[in-house]
């Protein structure tokens, strides 16, 4: 009972760094019907940054967050406007999007591959090996400081879309986008800001892995397979969905890694994608995506 | 509609005029056939043999990607799954059996196209992000098994015994076997372009509900030319297995050898019969250059994340469909 319990915390623990990784491509989709797989590669790009920062000028991974968000921030609207911003009315929009995000993974890690080398990294901040220990029980240090943040950073989306003008922008968008710009939405500009904020939110999740996960540049496609697994489990564009299947997966592949062993954990999250595909394509909380 | 059909009339195979194509086309398959001997007689050809072999195998995984991706439209991502597939059935036979993968590659070729139509059953019910996904999800999913299982070698994979034969000569039957399987997925192709069957799956890829209406059975068409394309991948997979002298996931299943093969058949033109082999023989051509003057493999990605992203966004017909719309196709290219 109490290696059940062990097993469960463990895997709450990490919960909430999926659900911060997952959340900001489930927003990308539900804004602009983007699919965006490179949302991994940028998650990666940005514990890189973290890397660059600890090393050469010993920033804490966890104090990172403030640059890595901005600097993110400012590669999502770059990169929106340059690639899609002249291209969201194409029909086949959402087809070219998954293929040119897929392309523009590549880059990033041929870039990261060329400049870090392929070598396994990770921060080693003085939390990042020591568990806290209470009665039975443990949890590395490293994973509940990094849950903790994702959960903030979470709640401060989740408030920032439900009490600002822009938020509620973004949230009439993701609802209905035409109906949106009915009202007087600026769509373009909605989407180029909530591709920022998307990218943001990667980077905060790239500085909190930094230092719970080892990384390298060709990572995240092991990364994308488990995001897409997320966010399609939790419906595609539904915040909460991803926090949910966050959680869910988490300790689900914290009991399979315990009784299987660590390395059947990402087949939990592959086939758990499959599954979702082929019994409920929209996902727990999604509405149905395809016409 | 009204534009599919004609286009299909205009092409209609081998009428008057294609006594200049049939030339060319018979002048490059001698070339192709003869070209061996250079290596028999006088013995330093291998290189050429080898880049060759490559671009038989990537034409046939672009031509087999095209009949489903650029026929239909539906957006596989993972079709690398039918070439791990068919190396690991025609390799495990042969390791356990010992019989030759040249024997049991047609097998492994129609063993994969019914797993392809098993799987095709299943995710074809959904459409657009929602289907690129799941074939993400298949070469992932069959990567990890294959990296687990016991039977077929796990991680460090299965190694096969070479074939017996001088170095000078060890090539020729790969290049044989190959170069049937791509005349042989490249004749498919064009038949279906020009039948009834790879009209409907136009349709489907125009305006899916429409051809339904129009009462075009567009789930067996979609299923039907998803699993035909797994057949020649299954095959040449068989061979590549045989011809590497070794299966590991790492080679046969990475998820950039799938974007490749949608590269490949993007830059050559999807839709159309040549693109996606002339696809495939300007992509390998322009990696073994980038390799050859930079050397670094990093920066070989990058490259290729490069020309797809352009090609996508700026050049979305490829090289055939773009001159085939300014009327500028020589003839010989011209296959519909």
């Amino acid at each position: 009972m109490t290696q059940m319990i062990q097993i469960l915390i463990l895997g709450l623990a990490l919960g909430g760094v999926y659900a911060l990784m997952s959340s900001g491509m489930t927003l990308v989709f539900g804004v602009m019907k983007i699919v965006n797989l490179a949302h991994a590669a940028f998650i990666i790009l940005a514990a890189y940054i973290s890397f660059w920062l600890f090393k050469n000028i010993s920033i804490d991974p966890i104090l990172s967050i403030f640059i890595t968000m901005p600097v993110m921030f400012l590669i999502g609207v770059l990169y929106y406007r340059l690639l899609f911003a002249s291209r969201a009315d194409n029909p086949h929009f959402t087809d070219i999007t998954v293929l040119v995000t897929f392309a523009s993974a590549l880059v990033i890690e041929g870039l990261l591959s060329y400049f870090f080398t392929g070598i396994y990294r990770s921060t080693n901040p003085d939390y990042a090996t020591k568990p806290f220990l209470i009665g039975p029980f443990f949890v590395p240090q490293s994973q509940v400081f990094a849950t903790a943040i994702s959960i903030l950073v979470i709640i401060m989306l989740w408030l920032f879309l439900k009490h600002t003008r822009v938020g509620n922008s973004i949230r009439a968008t993701m609802q209905n986008r035409n109906a949106a710009q009915v009202v007087g939405v600026n769509v373009a500009w909605v989407s180029m800001v909530s591709f920022g904020i998307g990218l943001a939110l990667a980077g905060a999740a790239g500085s909190l892995l930094s230092f719970i996960f080892t990384f390298f540049p060709s990572k995240h496609v092991a990364w994308i397979g488990m995001l897409m697994s997320l966010v399609v489990l939790g419906g595609m564009g539904s915040l909460m969905g991803a926090m949910l299947s966050s959680f869910l997966l988490a300790v689900i592949a914290s009991y399979v890694s315990f009784y299987l062993g660590p390395s059947w954990a990402p087949i939990t999250f592959y086939l758990a994608l499959f599954l979702i595909l082929l019994f409920r394509p929209q996902g727990l909380l999604g509405k149905k995506v395809e016409s | 509609m009204a534009e599919i059909t004609d286009s299909t009339k205009n092409s209609k195979p081998l009428t008057k005029g294609s006594k200049l194509k049939n030339k060319v086309i018979l002048a490059l398959m001698i070339i192709l056939i003869l070209f061996p001997i250079l290596q028999v007689t006088r013995d330093g050809y291998n290189y050429w043999l080898h880049m060759l072999l490559y671009v038989f195998l990537y034409a046939i995984m672009a031509t087999s990607w095209n009949l489903i991706g650029g026929f239909a439209g539906y957006i596989s991502l993972g079709h690398n799954v039918f070439f791990g597939i068919g190396a690991y059935l025609s390799g495990m036979v042969f390791v356990y059996l010992q019989i030759s993968p040249f024997l049991t590659a047609p097998l492994a070729g129609i063993l994969t196209m019914v797993g392809g139509l098993l799987f095709g059953l299943i995710a074809l019910r959904t459409r657009g992000s929602t289907f690129i996904i799941s074939t993400i999800a298949l070469v992932l999913l069959v990567n990890e098994l294959l990296d687990k299982w016991k039977f077929s070698g796990g991680t460090n994979g299965l190694p096969m015994s070479m074939i017996k034969m001088d170095g000078q000569f060890a090539k020729i039957p790969y290049y044989y076997y190959l170069l049937v399987i791509m005349i042989l997925a490249l004749l498919t192709s064009y038949y279906i372009r020009h039948s009834k069957f790879g009209l409907g799956l136009r349709a489907i890829s125009q305006d899916e509900d429409k051809a339904e209406v129009a009462g075009i059975p567009t789930r067996q068409y979609k299923i039907l030319a998803f699993g035909i394309s797994g057949l020649f991948i299954g095959m040449a997979g068989a061979i590549w297995g045989s011809y590497l002298t070794y299966l590991r996931p790492s080679i046969f299943l990475p998820v950039n050898i799938g974007t490749t093969i949608v590269l490949m058949a993007i830059l050559g033109g999807k839709g159309t019969v040549s693109g996606p082999a002339i696809g495939a023989a300007i992509m390998i051509a322009v990696n073994e250059f980038v390799v050859a003057k930079l050397g670094a493999t990093e920066l070989n990605i990058v490259v290729t994340g490069l020309i797809l992203i352009f090609v996508l966004l700026y050049f979305p017909d490829g090289i055939v469909g773009t001159l085939k719309a300014k009327d500028r196709l020589p003839s010989f290219l011209d296959w519909g």
